[in-house]
């Protein structure tokens, strides 16, 4: 490709300035990786060693000491932890059953010139804040809420549902509201991938659908998908908020312990969580770049 | 032109993409004025050496001069040189006026001299009467021709060209072969013209390079490369010949005796330097191949062949057999009403002159 | 193209599943906003249809400080964050390593927001104690406040939080658009950025200010990391959520969260209804293209 975009120089002795304009115009192209690395990736390394820092009234000490991660996998919090891992992973597989099959029909049923739009039907949503979103479920799942008002009309039920809220159920609920559409974009853009003539071989071929769906969707969206997994699981681990204003009072995640913890001014707890947190996350992409290659989200058809 | 410096010289040129090598030791030399094309299969390089003389890539090894200057790692837009594309390279927000005229603007010319300039390139290049229209109301070859006017209006020295013709149906691509060659008669700068078809090539070269797998296999004018090809790959490649492989008997600085199966077959030694037990080649043009003569003509050789089948194109048709050792050979005619029946199976005498052969080291 | 067979029901039926899902994806939102409406606030038995609690929202100067601030770092993140992704972008499509810019600039997405916030938090924090013992050392004040919790820190925090986003959209755009005009342009003696400004951006447009549009939206709607970040300011989410935690929410909570939900909804809609309009003239061209005019 076009490797000559970023030099100008040609070797007629000097000029420095064309040679300073190039080595201007290749600082150019990496600012935003020197930033996010800045800003990002080295913020999320520092949290592993910040998290074995001594822990100090107000803030924290340079040292070496495991305090806080003892405290972590030896207390209540750990197994809330785990547990919360668990309902994510529910909620992950909810959002597989009910948004997958979307992105299949759009991609294979729908006219291509309007499949980005409806898949930005899915955008709706999430334009609307996060937190209204969540909030919004509470007059929704309450017990005078939506929900039961309508159920107990339509004459379905006669008391009220009240493990809808301030329950695990709640927090999954609110999980895959808030999260449903990345699995319908991820599982979307994975397909992209396949090219659509694909469905029309099949079927002439006579290939019964449940085949189709095993041998030629799953492997091909498999690299989306897992994205979008790893998205929605990472997520319903970290939001603190669902959990905060959906669950019961023993509900927590770990994001809830980690904000929790810097209220308490535990800066290296957080930093503890965070760095378990960022393990987590680095070992699922692992798994997943060793599964499927992940750079081949972006693009399909290269 | 006062300059009197060949437009292109390419010396030990090498190209590599990490572990492939695109171009290896590529030496060249392309004079003022002439069509030039880069005839190869492919993937095998053509392609590369063209951008490389562009400033679209960057050698690995060796250098570029155009009209003498080194141009080292220049960028595109700083080279003597316009290029012309396969197909998507007109800007489908501008009109083909805007198409034509992006280059003058960049130079700074003033919007009437713009305007003017394109207009007559437009005129030349034969599409009066579409200034307005966008490049998707155009057809293929129409869409060319715009890029063409787009390259020439620039006034550069050399004009490259990518495969140019490649997108356009084989009727069209026929009629806008004479035209090009017609056009660079008339501007009168260099053009080199990268392609895959021989016809094309031929129809439009003054010289041809034949690039392969990396390599710059040989080149010269048209009528050479045809008739007295210098290398094995060339003879495959260029024409239809028959291309025996075989064994050196004996070599002697004038004759060589090659074993072709059982066959003892002699010819001129060319100028090359076999030694005796060497695999060489010896390349036969189809069309000097005889069908069914009496034996052994005078000054030349005769061998039992199983005929196989025959493909007619309308104007030639070819005529495919089996030697006793397996390898192919063909003969090709000009199709007549009352050519000669033969049946798959049958065993017939294929015979040529001397003269016909070339021995191949390479 | 569609199947032809006789499975119209079928493919009605999953068309009736997807927007049912929309739908019920967007049923909080919508009830919200039939709250905000209503005179008697949330819970009432009673229905009445008014527009009260929207005008109290421009009463309250709590909440528009808030929105202010918010305006001024959406804006200054979009200004930032998209030129950002775009020149990302169009590094990621040159380079042939592409591993590494893709692990950086999409992995702030996996990241959750709390998790992030706290990390910057303490890193932020830490850095202006380094820095002011540096200072120290050098006998000046002048690094003392540079990462300060605050406006700065706060915008950092947006721009890593949206790169990813906008470098997507950005991507897709590109996905179209022919390497081969930049080298044409090249050709005809354009500089790279000529080149860029001439031929390419005209062609990304819309997806650059798609990317714009989103990230705004995302700004307005991002909670949890500008809570941690910010300092002394508040922002419109965390007055509402600090009203709704506190306080529950007011009637003019409703009337602010839905007025935003709008305004959000709105902008998408017409990014939707644009590029239905713009889809249609492409059909057509396409169209055209097939039976071009003379020969």
């Amino acid at each position: 490709m076009s490797d000559q975009k970023k030099q100008g120089a040609g070797q007629t002795p000097g000029t420095s300035s064309s040679d300073l304009s190039r080595k201007l115009s290749t600082l150019l192209f990496i600012s935003p990786l020197i930033f996010m690395f800045l800003f990002f990736a080295l913020p999320m390394m520092f949290t592993v060693v910040f998290s074995v820092f001594e822990r100090t009234m107000f803030w924290m000490e340079p040292g070496f000491t495991l305090f806080a991660y003892e405290n972590f996998f030896l207390s209540a919090r750990f197994n809330n932890f785990l547990e919360s891992m668990y309902y994510s992973l529910i909620s992950v597989i909810v959002c597989f059953i009910l948004g997958f099959p979307i992105a299949v029909f759009v991609r294979k049923s729908v006219p291509q010139v309007a499949q980005h739009r409806v898949v930005l039907l899915f955008i709706l949503p999430f334009m609307v804040s996060e937190i209204i979103r969540v909030f919004a479920l509470r007059p929704v799942l309450q017990r005078n809420g939506l929900v039961n008002q309508t159920l107990q009309s339509l004459g379905i039920i006669e008391e009220p549902i009240t493990s809808i809220l301030y329950t695990h159920t709640g927090v999954v609920i609110g999980e895959v509201m808030s999260f449903l559409p990345f699995i319908v974009f991820s599982g979307f853009l994975a397909m992209e991938a396949i090219p659509k003539y694909i469905f029309e071989v099949c079927s002439d071929l006579g290939v019964r659908p449940l085949r189709v769906f095993k041998d030629v969707i799953i492997p091909l969206a498999a690299p989306g998908v897992f994205a979008g997994s790893v998205f929605i699981f990472i997520n319903g681990l970290g939001v603190a908020l669902i959990p905060n204003i959906l669950g019961g009072p023993g509900a927590v995640n770990a994001g809830l312990i980690a904000t929790q913890a810097i209220v308490a001014l535990d800066m290296p707890m957080a930093m503890a969580i965070s760095a378990i947190m960022t393990a987590t996350l680095m070992g699922l992409l692992f798994i997943g770049h060793k599964l499927f290659d992940i750079t081949k989200i972006l693009s399909p058809a290269s | 032109m006062a300059n009197s410096n060949p437009a292109v010289e390419v010396t030990n040129l090498a190209k590599h993409y990490g572990d492939v090598v695109a171009l290896r030791d590529v030496n060249l030399t392309i004079n003022a004025g002439e069509y030039f094309v880069l005839l190869g299969p492919s993937g095998g390089g053509k392609t590369t050496l063209l951008r490389t003389i562009g400033g679209f890539h960057k050698p690995t090894i060796g250098t570029v001069k155009l009209h003498g200057q080194d141009v080292g790692n220049l960028p595109p837009d700083k080279r003597p040189t316009s290029m012309v594309f396969q197909s998507y390279a007109l800007f489908p927000h501008m009109t083909v006026l805007g198409n034509v005229g992006y280059g003058l603007k960049i130079a700074g010319l003033g919007k009437n001299e713009v305007r003017d300039k394109s207009m007559a390139m437009l005129d030349v290049v034969g599409l009066n009467g579409f200034e307005n229209r966008k490049p998707h109301e155009l057809s293929g070859g129409q869409q060319q021709r715009v890029q063409l006017a787009r390259a020439l209006v620039l006034d550069r020295d050399i004009l490259l060209l990518d495969e140019p013709l490649a997108a356009l149906d084989a009727q069209l691509r026929k009629d806008m072969c004479l035209e090009l060659k017609h056009l660079q008669e008339k501007v009168g700068i260099t053009f080199i013209h990268v392609t895959h078809n021989q016809e094309e090539a031929m129809t439009v070269a003054d010289r041809i390079a034949l690039i392969a797998d990396g390599d710059l296999v040989e080149f010269g004018a048209a009528q050479d490369i045809y008739r007295e090809p210098d290398k094995g790959f060339t003879a495959s490649f260029v024409g239809e010949n028959n291309v025996l492989t075989g064994r050196v008997a004996k070599v002697t600085k004038t004759i060589t005796d090659v074993l072709i199966g059982e066959h003892s077959v002699i010819t001129p030694t060319r100028g090359l330097a076999p030694s005796v037990g060497d695999e060489v080649t010896l390349s036969i043009r189809s069309e000097l191949v005889e069908v069914g003569g009496k034996g052994k003509p005078t000054g030349g050789y005769a061998i039992e062949a199983t005929y196989e089948e025959s493909v007619y194109l309308g104007l030639t048709t070819t005529y495919l057999f089996r030697l006793a050792n397996g390898q192919t050979m063909m003969s090709r005619v000009i199709s007549d009403g009352d050519s000669q029946k033969m049946n798959p199976g049958d065993k017939i005498t294929l015979s040529w002159r001397t003269g016909a052969m070339r021995l191949h080291t390479a | 193209m569609e199947n032809e067979y006789a499975n119209v029901w079928v493919h009605r039926l999953k068309w009736a599943y997807l927007l049912l899902i929309v739908v019920t994806l967007m049923s909080p939102v919508l009830y919200i906003m039939y709250i905000s409406f209503n005179e008697y606030g949330f819970g009432a038995n009673r229905y009445s249809f008014t527009w009260e609690w929207y005008w109290l929202i421009f009463g309250d100067r709590i909440l528009l400080q808030a929105l202010k601030w918010t305006m001024l770092l959406a804006v200054s993140t979009t200004v930032i964050a998209v030129p950002l992704s775009l020149i990302a972008a169009k590094y990621y499509r040159s380079t042939r390593n592409k591993l590494l810019p893709i692990f950086l600039l999409m992995s702030p997405l996996f990241v959750a927001p709390d998790i992030m916030g706290s990390a910057l938090l303490v890193y932020f924090k830490n850095l202006n104690r380094v820095f002011s013992w540096i200072g120290e050392q050098l006998g000046t004040g002048m690094f003392d406040t540079w990462f300060d919790l605050g406006f700065m820190t706060t915008l950092i925090g947006l721009i890593i939080y949206t790169v990813p986003y906008s470098f997507i959209v950005i991507i897709i755009t590109m996905g179209r658009y022919h390497d081969q005009q930049t080298e044409a342009a090249r050709a005809c003696g354009a500089s790279g950025w000529q080149a860029f400004r001439d031929i390419e951006f005209p062609q990304i447009r819309a997806g650059v200010f798609s990317a714009c549009a989103f990230t705004v939206i995302l700004c307005f709607n991002e909670y949890t990391r500008s809570s941690l970040l910010k300092g002394g300011f508040d922002t419109f989410t965390t007055v509402l959520i600090s009203e709704m935690l506190n306080t529950g929410m007011s009637e003019q909570s409703y009337a602010m969260s839905s007025l935003v939900s709008f305004v959000a909804i709105a902008i998408i809609g017409s990014i939707i209804i644009f590029t239905m309009i713009r889809a249609d003239a492409m059909t057509r061209q396409a169209r055209l293209k097939e039976n071009p005019v003379g020969s």
